[in-house]
């Protein structure tokens, strides 16, 4: 779900653009080390941008100068971590403004810090954490997708909240919640149960990879 | 598909047109319309933006209607929405219902918001609209945006579209087999969709690595870039 074009005033445009560049800068670091040690990972990079494109294009709408679709980062911060997510998300997010008039330029900041950002690290701590407690990487992968979707979303809501703060902040972000839990709960389930499918058909065809990338839990390995 | 856009970026009168020029100055533009905050500004440019679209362009009316009409159609329920339950102030207007009201502070929020969003649509069509991905991509690259980044971006750019391609033809099998028959066939179907392509697009991604690798690639793809046609 993107804020749309022109949505933001200035003075939040730029604040949400200087915390996505600084975070999305040490991505493209993480993405030259990784590339620079195995070259051939950079296909694998841009085959998985163009998937999760393709997840997201597939769109619902819903009120609030936004709309909900699968975003697919939860399953990319599985793979690859939040940091590349990020870069991956960023250029998608350029792609959706541009190809599908989806999102914007001037709100590219703060769609980036909710959906590339908030969400990706949520996904990636709540994967990271169930896997290490020994609970197996499907249940994992529904409650990281579940909840880096449910987390994109309540990011919005803040943004939002911060730049309509009326008649105060927290009555304005409750309106905004709210509007958001009841819109996007369903949604959220909907994206950890196709993320749960995918990751089945992952885990049965290419446990190699998996393992390579280092996503499995340790009992699977 | 729905890809219209990227068909209207190649074939319309302003392709050729200098893309550093249509970059800047639809960047330009933007942070003009966003720092002036005027009802009148926003406005202004709606219209010259539309008529450079539709006249100089000559990109036809329906499409860039179509393109108008999704964010459109959103901005108004978000505004109406802004109208009725934010903002204190002055009471202007009472619906009589739940004591929602219409206050100074609200109609103020979403018409500035409204207009903001008029402002600024026609800018990011003229640039979506006119500008190929690839040529904006080589643009960034001579900008001193990182390398990486916009070969990750160019081959991305290429997938997509091999994507679709794939994805039209197996949701149409789909279809044909009632895979969308009811909601959770469609759940099952979507999520065997979803994964075919992510297990082929490794696939695919493993080719596309030997192809560059066969051919000397060496992080560059090294673009030919035509004289203009006077």
């Amino acid at each position: 779900m993107h804020i749309m074009e022109g949505y933001l005033p200035l003075e939040w445009c730029i604040v949400w653009f200087v915390v996505a560049i600084i975070f999305v800068a040490y991505g493209i670091y993480q993405i030259k080390k990784i590339v620079d040690e195995t070259p051939e990972s950079k296909a694998l990079l841009a085959v998985s941008g163009a998937f999760m494109f393709i997840l997201s294009s597939l769109k619902l709408p819903s009120v609030t100068g936004s709309c909900s679709h699968p975003c697919g980062n939860g399953l990319g911060a599985a793979l690859f971590g939040p940091a590349v997510t990020a870069v991956l998300a960023t250029i998608v997010l350029i792609f959706q403004a541009l190809l599908l008039a989806h999102g914007g330029l001037t709100t590219l900041g703060a769609n980036i810090v909710s959906m590339g950002i908030v969400g990706p690290v949520v996904a990636w701590i709540v994967y990271k954490a169930f896997t290490k407690a020994g609970i197996s990487s499907t249940i994992a992968i529904f409650f990281a997708a579940f909840l880096g979707d449910l987390l994109t979303y309540v990011t919005t809501s803040f943004q939002l909240a911060f730049a309509f703060p009326a008649p105060t902040f927290s009555a304005a972000l409750t309106n905004f919640l709210v509007i958001f839990a009841v819109t996007q709960i369903p949604l959220a389930v909907g994206e950890g149960i196709l993320t749960v499918i995918i990751w089945d058909r992952l885990k049965a065809y290419k446990p190699k990879l998996l393992d390579k990338l280092g996503a499995l839990a340790p009992n699977e390995a | 598909m729905k890809f219209d856009m990227d068909y209207i970026a190649h074939h319309n009168e302003l392709t050729e047109t200098n893309p550093y020029f249509k970059l800047f100055l639809t960047i330009f533009l933007l942070i003009l319309t966003l720092a002036l905050d005027n009802l009148y500004f926003d406005i202004f440019i709606f219209v010259v933006m539309s008529i450079v679209i539709l006249a100089v362009a000559k990109i036809n009316f329906r499409s860039y209607l179509k393109f108008l009409s999704i964010p459109m159609a959103f901005v108004v329920i978000t505004c109406l929405f802004l109208i009725f339950f934010f903002g204190n102030g002055e009471v202007i207007y009472e619906t009589g219902i739940f004591g929602i009201v219409v206050t100074t502070d609200s109609l103020h929020y979403g018409v500035y918001t409204f207009f903001r969003v008029v402002g600024c649509l026609p800018l990011l069509g003229f640039l979506a609209l006119t500008t190929p991905i690839a040529k904006i991509l080589h643009c960034l690259a001579t900008l001193k945006v990182p390398r990486i980044v916009i070969e990750i971006a160019l081959l991305m750019y290429n997938s997509i579209f091999i994507f679709l391609n794939e994805i039209d033809t197996m949701q149409k099998a789909q279809e044909t087999r009632l895979g969308y028959h009811s909601y959770w066939n469609s759940f099952k179907s979507l999520g065997a969709l979803a994964s075919t392509i992510f297990l082929r697009s490794l696939d695919k991604s493993e080719t596309l690595q030997h192809s560059l690798d066969s051919r000397g690639y060496t992080g560059e793809l090294p673009i030919y870039e035509p004289q203009k046609r006077e």
